[in-house]
């Protein structure tokens, strides 16, 4: 097998295990971090815009609407989130059940009471 | 299913694929998504015939015109990682290509759709300044199907997914690997 340049010893031979620690780099399985992060991330963005939208334009874009968009866009981003992190965790020893369980029970309380109490 | 050359280890290759299936399923959501908005924009077209690119309906459905090819120039990148996807030539994959392509098309009718639209105040679907936008979508996803297949048909070749039980499904993915999925005379 040929590898890039820079790994291997001296040209010949294959890959030993810390060569293919280096070219892997961060395994997915440990990115479950920056996942939930990054989901948190776009759950405030949607309620951010929807936000703008009722805010700025109350006539093209009732609170009701807006409400609509937003739990609609976390539902859809929670199941993208799901995906993400049981993917990238299949194969390996490690479990994020309970974190998956919390932030998106946490975010779907939290969608609630903002669509409950924001804009009206 | 086809004996694919090993460039890379296998554990390089099935984590790189990951990452190439973290961006996918970030543009799914995306997609999946503006499928919702089709409905909202539509419900405010009833009322309001032709309106600006601004207003809120607006911005949730142009919104995927700028995350999906700017997610689609990502894994093109990131691609590059993986040799078993390149395309002809070690070119950049085919169906990352008509994927571009699609998206070319849809930036370019942008501007032809708002200059009709100076003229002609509606908003049917069906005229002819939207052919070329639609279609561009459609040539778009397309090409990205092909790419997806062809990520999960690796996936399950080198054991990390599980395969299809369906025989046509099966077929699929190896119609996908061989790099055949729509077409058997261009990999």
């Amino acid at each position: 097998m040929t590898l890039p340049k820079g790994f291997g010893s001296s040209g010949a031979g294959g890959a030993s295990s810390s060569d293919v620690e280096r070219m892997i780099g961060r395994r997915v399985e440990n990115m479950t971090g920056m996942i939930t992060l990054s989901y948190i991330a776009a759950w405030a963005a949607t309620f951010g815009g929807t936000a703008a939208g009722y805010f700025y334009y109350p006539w093209a874009y009732p609170t009701n609407s807006g409400h609509y968009a937003f739990i609609v866009l976390t539902i859809i981003e929670a199941i993208g989130y799901l995906f993400c992190v049981k993917v990238m965790e299949e194969g390996s020893k490690k479990n994020s059940n309970g974190l998956i369980a919390g932030v998106i029970g946490a975010t779907a309380v939290g969608t609630v009471i903002l669509s409950l109490y924001v804009g009206f | 299913m086809a004996q694919m050359p090993a460039l890379i280890p296998k554990e390089v290759e099935i984590q790189r694929l990951k990452k190439i299936w973290l961006i996918v399923i970030a543009m799914g959501s995306t997609a999946a998504s503006v499928e919702v908005d089709n409905f909202v924009d539509g419900s405010l077209h009833q009322t309001s015939i032709r309106d600006s690119a601004f207003t809120p309906a607006h911005w949730w459905l142009y919104s995927h015109f700028i995350t999906l090819p700017l997610g689609w120039a990502a894994a093109a990148i990131y691609d590059r990682k993986v040799p078993v996807l390149r395309g002809p030539n070690n070119s950049i994959n085919t169906g990352l290509k008509m994927t571009i392509l699609g998206y070319l098309a849809t930036m370019f009718t942008i501007g032809v759709n708002e200059m009709w639209h100076f003229w002609f105040v509606e908003e049917i679907f069906a005229v002819p300044n939207h052919w070329m936008f639609n279609m561009g979508v459609v040539v778009a996803f397309m090409g990205a199907l092909a790419y997806v297949v062809r990520v999960y048909a690796r996936l399950v070749e080198l054991g990390a997914e599980t395969p299809g039980e369906n025989p046509y499904v099966a077929e699929m993915y190896k119609m996908a690997l061989e790099g055949k999925l729509y077409s058997r005379a261009i990999p």
